[in-house]
């Protein structure tokens, strides 16, 4: 019985489906006889990343620091920028066209200026994960601000409440979780980014591990890598659910627990 | 009535040369060769003995393919994408040592065009001036694997000097913007590039004249192609031999059906140096007398123990230089 209810309890569903997936992957290459030099298996995959993990691990926090580093300034750059958007037809109709034709720009194309531009350090880095990751804050936290109904608001100004107050008690609660389903984005894209710009020019980092890896046709060590990014993607992903979750625990998305035993 | 049959001539018309065209290519292999990266003065040849029908007379429609890299054009040859690779030959060993099975069928470059360079008003000209200074080089890719051996035969040590790591653009922008001094790379490839953009003279210092020798650019193909179409091959690469042949008697002619067919690919007249310092690679001393292609498996041995010591091939897989390069499809 507890046995079982562990099988299916949600926190393992994911990890089942992963495995399932494995399963697929080993079939498929063993059933077409995809050859290890377009697609390694997936033991092999694992023996590299038991085998190369010190230096795995290594390489992963030039990335991280990049991909946080880039985040952070999406968030703090995006969400004013969004909250300035929604209050403002008139920023609205002078910026919000400009943001989405910069993020229109493929940021593969000018990531070799940022080198240029900004040296071989960080910094390049932290700016192509913020370029890609800044957009998502930005398109929901305006659609967050704007979704605030008008009667809400004036219902609140009927009873004396002064703006700051409107905005804290009423409109950022309402935003809230919008902004945080961009920031989910971001923090998956920013980890894009933070490769990008490693592919680019660097001494360190997983983008350098690729670049290597890939021109010694080291193909179980690349998908080792790969498998890091990835989880780097999900972990920051979850942190970002539980900050959500502790800061509106009255939300209909939190409320699936409730629901389960109703 | 008569607008009527006009348009049924019309579509007969049609009909007939859209029937017409296969039967004409009936008999023709239509052949994809790619490169191993966009177009530069190493490939002129090929655009030259398109140009001249060197190909056609052949009974060959041959459509050159810009590349990324030689790994990715092995990989595009091994999996059937392409019909021939023009690609760095150790390269291809390496991924044919993982089982990609593809072998080489005449390499072109026999002497190494690897190279450390820098502008020439840097003054570097031994590798004792490379002491102090920045070295921006491409991770993985086959001059940062073999770095290590220049280094040795020149007694230079790692901490005397620094690196910077980016890719191909990267490298260049980091010397043309002085974030670096010196890059790794090729003789007529990354020399003429600094020189197209900045018009200031470039100082390389070969890694072959310290001894590093590696052979590079060959055509390749893959193991199935030998097996079924063994005189498609042959006939290709006698067309790709006349072609070779051509570009070192009129190198002007090749830069000039290589900027006909990619005009975005260079200027005249640093293609015509990029080309003739290709050239200059075609033979060993010891092929001298041969036909280009003809390489000496003695120089390809040598290249194999580079491999095994530097390039990470594991010594299991190093088998003989026959096992990756075959002369028997050559004129």
């Amino acid at each position: 019985m507890r046995t079982q209810r562990l099988l299916t309890s949600p926190g393992l569903r994911p990890f089942w489906l992963v495995l399932m997936l494995i399963v697929l992957w080993d079939l498929l290459i063993r059933l077409f006889k995809i050859p290890p030099y377009l697609i390694p298996n997936p033991l092999s995959v694992a023996k590299q990343l038991v085998a190369e993990w010190p230096m795995l691990l290594r390489e992963t926090l030039p990335t991280l620091y990049a991909t946080l580093g880039g985040f952070a300034l999406s968030a703090l750059i995006g969400v004013p920028i969004a909250m300035w958007i929604a209050y403002s037809r008139v920023v609205e109709s002078f910026v919000y066209p400009l943001l989405v034709f910069s993020q229109s720009v493929p940021k593969v194309a000018i990531a070799p200026l940022f080198v240029v531009w900004f040296g071989f350090g960080i910094v390049p880095k932290v700016i192509a994960a913020f370029l890609l990751g800044f957009f998502p804050v930005v398109v929901a936290t305006v659609q967050g601000f704007k979704s605030v109904e008008g009667d809400v608001i004036d219902l609140a100004r009927s009873m004396g409440a002064n703006p700051f107050k409107i905005f804290l008690k009423f409109r950022l609660p309402h935003a809230l979780p919008s902004i945080f389903s961009g920031l989910k984005v971001s923090v998956t894209l920013a980890v894009v980014g933070a490769v990008v710009g490693e592919f680019v020019g660097s001494n360190s980092g997983l983008g350098y591990v690729l670049q290597k890896a890939n021109g010694t046709f080291d193909l179980p060590l690349m998908f080792a890598a790969l498998v890091i990014l990835s989880m780097i993607g999900v972990l920051l992903f979850l942190v970002l659910e539980l900050i959500e979750r502790w800061l509106m625990p009255w939300h209909a998305s939190q409320r699936h627990d409730l629901a389960a035993t109703a | 009535m008569q607008r009527r049959d006009l348009v049924k001539l019309a579509a007969a018309a049609v009909l007939a040369t859209s029937l017409a065209t296969p039967a004409l290519a009936q008999g023709r292999d239509k052949v994809i060769l790619m490169l191993n990266w966009y177009t530069y003065s190493e490939h002129a040849p090929f655009y030259l003995g398109k140009d001249k029908g060197f190909f056609d007379a052949e009974g060959i429609d041959l459509d050159i393919q810009e590349g990324r890299g030689s790994a990715v054009t092995v990989q595009a040859v091994a999996a059937g994408s392409a019909t021939f690779g023009y690609a760095d030959v150790p390269t291809m060993i390496k991924a044919a040592a993982k089982g990609a099975p593809v072998k080489a069928v005449g390499v072109a470059l026999q002497t190494s065009a690897m190279s450390v360079m820098g502008f020439s008003d840097k003054n570097i000209k031994t590798p004792k001036d490379i002491v102090g200074k920045t070295v921006a080089m491409t991770p993985g890719d086959s001059m940062s694997q073999i770095w290590p051996l220049f280094l040795k035969k020149t007694g230079l040590q790692e901490t005397q000097f620094k690196t910077v790591s980016g890719d191909a653009q990267t490298k260049l922008n980091a010397v043309i913007n002085g974030q670096a001094d010196l890059l790794l790379g090729y003789v007529m490839d990354q020399n003429i590039k600094l020189q197209d953009a900045t018009h200031k003279p470039v100082t390389p210092i070969r890694f072959a004249d310290y001894g590093v020798n590696m052979i590079s650019s060959g055509i390749i193909a893959s193991k199935d192609t030998l097996a079924t179409k063994a005189d498609m091959v042959k006939r290709f690469m006698r067309a790709a031999t006349r072609s070779l042949e051509e570009a070192e008697k009129n190198p002007e002619a090749a830069v000039a059906a290589t900027l006909k067919a990619q005009p975005k690919s260079g200027q005249p007249d640093t293609m015509l140096t990029g080309l003739k310092l290709t050239t200059a690679l075609y033979h060993t001393d010891e092929t001298k007398s041969l036909r280009p292609f003809r390489v000496s498996m003695k120089t390809v041995n040598e290249s194999l123990d580079l491999l095994v010591q530097y390039g990470g091939m594991d010594p299991a897989t190093r088998g003989k230089p026959e096992d990756w390069v075959t002369l028997d499809y050559l004129p």
